[in-house]
């Protein structure tokens, strides 16, 4: 056994090397891309195993030097399947998979499912659980913009900014414990309410929170956004706008950079959004710098949000009291409900015949959208710009493949 | 590019619009209720052109969810636009379902590219004009029939479940009526 | 010159003296960087192996030692292996003119600094080889890359280092040591900031560090021209990394910073500590800055170093002109 696990090369394998181009065999993909190749640029793929394509995205480039002629992201590589799983499971069954949807957002994909069987069913969400609901959700979105920005920089070759954004994280992830009992692909919601009721705990890291994550923008400003070498790699990089993100859909803080106060929480106001002051970041630019700067102000607008609801908090019970049981059936027809996600607009479409499991569930990832302009944005750019754009991007993989 | 306004005219300037495309059983249904704004069965060749005209307008695809029935394959474009919040789903219902094929609107719409390859990959539904209809989220060599099919005895039929929005269903024993002279 | 027994059995020594420098610098830098990295981004940085994690280095080297080497498919198998040898052994010659104490250098000779600058050249041929025989589309990337930054970043760096020579009149690095003080305004540094300046930044492009990493750049190329190797193969051009460093800091220690001369007491231990405060720079900048983009790498070269590396070396000559 030990020497046929012993696989040193073999020393005389340098004899036949065989270096042609043929020999090099692409997947189905691969080939597919290379008919539109023209001769002499390197194709390569990045991904689907790749620092920045943060998972398991696959983007096949054809590259002239330096230059991005064309891309084409491959997806698939993490698709599980979720839409099918709901058409087998019971809503009640398939709820902890929205968790599992974009795990770094969960909390919006339980409110964009719960919402739409709730509406669907139409129940009736105590205020109590809608605060909760808004304040959770709310509590993600800063979670998921930090882990982002932690990330974006790390793209762009600064390794330290995303432990200063873990710090942060962390925090959350214990505030966000003690209701929903972990900490990262939360399951909260319940249709009718949520899961568990907040203790005076809860509200009291909240107050910590708030003035201590203002404290750390100021800091984040200091340390990243000022600096030169940042600045000049974002400003002026992968422009998008509004015409390219109405041509492919593309929501949530791309198309507010482009200028659009497109806010699911403004436009179609759902929990209890309208009862808080606060405003819609647009992006000063439309560039990788816009973008950057839309998230960093929506993680205040937050900190609003969040100032506000502890402010106030109604009385009552956090989940109706006839909450549907687990053999709950769905009645016959069709809902569609829309919640603004950290990364723009996600959406559930359930098409129920009445039956035990619904009919049809579809996901709207705005991952996917995002993605799909990826390659449009990038012809043309440098390869580290490309990257950037591809950070700017804001993608989680689970997110965009379902 | 679209006025803000009042939103009644708003909703009757792309009413008349979409049956100047061809549209049938629009219908308005509740917001609150169903999530979208205004329903359409449009047909599939004009969907094109209606988006087109939809892009001019300020809107923007969200995505394409696309079902089996028992009539054919329901493909719903909801579409919306973020200057004054006014949900479409327009549905095209391709009926082939040996080879169920409709136009792309690829064309006004470049995300629908990767939204129809998902359909695809889904039902096996052939959207003529896309640029690059190959699987997206499947892989190329998989067997058997797209994952999403239903078996035939689970079908359900369309005009029963009344999700078109002309509460056929609602009213009882209408749906068979409501499904023959409506599409 | 006299070459006698004596003298080649003192370049012996000498050699054997830097392998075993190099080899105990790379282990104590890896320990430094990796704590203040730790430091630096709020956490304890290694502490597991041994007290205060200080074995960590030495577990980390035992560990790449152990790994298979791993040569990938239609790899240039002779290059493919000569590269991490390219680079590492080169970098033992650049250390025998480097004056470490008043009477500890490995080779006394009127020409040191011309060594150096022509055998430095040496490492980015091994980064040019190792990504090209790997075979591996990032490897080529990298290499090219390596090989457009070396080339460019060599000349601000040599014309730095030539104003501080036209200052000392001499080729020698010990000379240039004796012609500054002990003192901090005495050193070059003080006469020469622009120069220091340029070959600060310099340094950094050419040791291949961040935020001028861009042949390894990792969020771009994974791992750049060493992307295909593992084992000893990567511990070497990791050695070779921290050779260079070390031999870049030595090198500014000597020219700048007044190299053994220091307050109080002149000696050997004055360079060391001058280099390793150059190194922690390294590693300081390393760990909070992003990386520039490579058009802007060349841009800064050529559009502000150069030309102001030759406007302070035509400064310099005209002073020296006019005094002398």
């Amino acid at each position: 056994m030990a020497s046929s696990n012993f696989n040193f090369i073999n020393p005389f394998t340098f004899l036949n090397v065989q270096d042609s181009p043929g020999t090099y065999v692409g997947d189905f993909y691969t080939d597919n891309f290379e008919k539109g190749a023209r001769a002499g640029n390197v194709i390569l793929n990045l991904g689907p195993q790749h620092p920045s394509t943060h998972g398991v995205l696959r983007v096949l480039v054809e590259l002239f030097g330096e230059y991005v002629l064309r891309s084409e992201p491959v997806l698939g590589y993490l698709h599980r399947m979720q839409e099918k799983m709901g058409e087998v499971k019971t809503p009640y069954q398939y709820l902890p998979n929205m968790g599992r949807v974009d795990y770094l957002n969960p909390i919006a994909w339980n409110w964009a499912f719960a919402g739409a069987v709730e509406r669907l069913a139409g129940l009736e969400v105590p205020e109590k659980a809608e605060w909760l609901r808004v304040v959770s959700a709310e509590l993600n979105r800063i979670s998921s913009h930090l882990l982002w920005w932690g990330a974006f920089v790390m793209d762009l070759g600064g390794v330290t900014p995303i432990l200063y954004a873990f710090e942060e994280r962390e925090k959350i992830n214990d505030i966000l414990q003690i209701v929903t009992g972990s900490r990262l692909t939360y399951n909260y919601f319940r249709f009718g309410g949520v899961g568990q009721d907040a203790d005076g705990r809860f509200v009291d890291l909240i107050k910590d929170f708030v003035p201590y994550m203002r404290e750390r923008l100021k800091m984040y400003k200091a340390l990243v956004t000022e600096n030169i070498i940042f600045r000049r790699r974002l400003e002026g990089i992968g422009p998008m706008g509004e015409d390219i993100c109405r041509r492919y859909g593309a929501t949530g803080p791309i198309m507010r950079a482009a200028g659009v106060m497109c806010d699911t929480r403004r436009l179609y106001p759902y929990g209890i959004y309208d009862r808080f002051d606060y405003d819609i970041p647009t992006g000063p630019t439309d560039d990788c710098m816009g973008r950057y700067l839309v998230r960093l102000e929506e993680i205040k607008e937050s900190l609003r949000i969040l100032e506000q609801a502890v402010r106030d908090i109604p009385g009552g019970p956090h989940i109706v009291a006839k909450a549907p049981k687990p053999a709950y059936k769905l009645p016959a027809g069709e809902s569609y409900f829309t919640v603004e996600g950290a990364r723009g607009q996600v959406a559930c479409h359930i098409i129920s015949d009445g039956g035990k499991t619904p009919y049809r569930i579809k996901l709207r990832a705005p991952g996917f959208s995002n993605l799909s302009l990826f390659a449009e944005a990038a012809k043309g750019t440098l390869l580290a710009d490309a990257i950037a754009i591809l950070g700017s991007l804001d993608l989680v993989i689970p997110e965009v493949d379902r | 590019m679209s006025e803000k306004g009042d939103p009644k005219a708003r909703e009757a300037r792309i009413r008349e619009a979409l049956l100047g495309f061809g549209a049938e059983r629009l219908t308005s249904p509740d917001p609150k209720k169903s999530g979208v704004a205004l329903s359409a069965v449009m047909p599939g060749e004009r969907m094109l052109e209606a988006s087109e005209w939809l892009l001019k307008e300020g809107y923007t695809l969200l995505d394409l969810s696309t079902c089996e029935f028992q009539e054919g394959f329901l493909v719903s474009y909801h579409l919306d636009s973020f200057t004054e919040p006014f949900r479409l789903a327009l549905r095209v219902l391709v009926k082939d379902k040996e080879k169920p094929v409709t136009p792309s609107i690829h064309p006004a719409f470049q995300g629908a590219e990767w939204h129809e390859r998902e359909s695809f990959d889904f039902f096996g539904v052939v959207f003529e004009g896309n640029p690059n209809l190959v699987p997206l989220l499947l892989p190329h060599d998989l067997p058997g029939p797209p994952p999403l099919r239903k078996d035939p005895k689970a079908l359900a039929s369309l005009d029963a479940l009344g999700i078109l929005g002309d509460g056929a269903a609602k009213e009882g024993g209408k749906g068979k009526e409501g499904g023959e002279n409506g599409v | 010159m006299e070459l006698s027994l004596l003298y080649f059995v003192k370049i012996l020594v000498a050699v054997l003296a830097i392998i075993a420098l190099m080899v105990g610098n790379a282990i104590v830098m890896v320990y430094v960087e990796r704590k203040a990295a730790g430091f630096i981004q709020r956490r304890p940085g290694p502490y597991e192996v041994g007290p205060w994690g200080t074995l960590q280095a030495i577990v980390d080297s035992m560990k790449l030692l152990a790994k298979q080497i791993f040569v990938p498919a239609n790899a240039d198998y002779i290059l493919f292996f000569l590269a991490p040898i390219l680079a590492f052994f080169p970098v033992l010659l650049l250390f025998l003119p480097i004056p470490f104490g008043p009477y500890l250098t490995s080779w006394e000779t009127p020409d040191g600094i011309i060594l150096i600058l022509a055998f430095a050249g040496f490492g980015v041929l091994s980064n040019l080889l190792g990504g090209w025989a790997s075979n591996n589309k990032y490897g080529v990337l990298g290499a090219a890359r390596a090989v457009s930054q070396s080339i460019a970043y060599e000349i601000p760096l040599i014309l730095a280092l030539l104003a501080v020579i036209y200052q000392a009149g001499t080729l020698n690095l010990s000379e240039i040591v004796e012609a500054q003080g002990s003192w901090p305004w005495q050193w070059n540094l003080v006469c020469q900031p622009l120069a220091f300046f340029i070959y600060l930044v310099s340094l950094v492009a050419e040791t291949n560090r961040a935020p001028f990493d861009l042949p390894e750049a990792e969020s771009e190329l994974t791992a750049g021209f060493h992307t295909e190797y593992s084992g000893m193969g990567f511990a070497l051009f990791f050695l070779a990394e921290y050779a260079n460093m070390l031999l870049v800091s030595f090198v500014c220690a000597t020219f700048f910073l007044g190299g053994y001369k220091g307050p109080i007491l002149d000696g050997f231990w004055w360079t060391f500590i001058k280099a390793y405060l150059v190194m922690f720079f390294i590693v300081w900048i390393r760990w909070t800055f992003p990386r520039v983009r490579f058009d802007q790498l060349l841009n800064i070269n050529w559009k502000w170093l150069l030309p102001l590396s030759l406007l302070n070396l035509w400064v310099t000559a005209i002073v020296i002109k006019v005094i002398g």
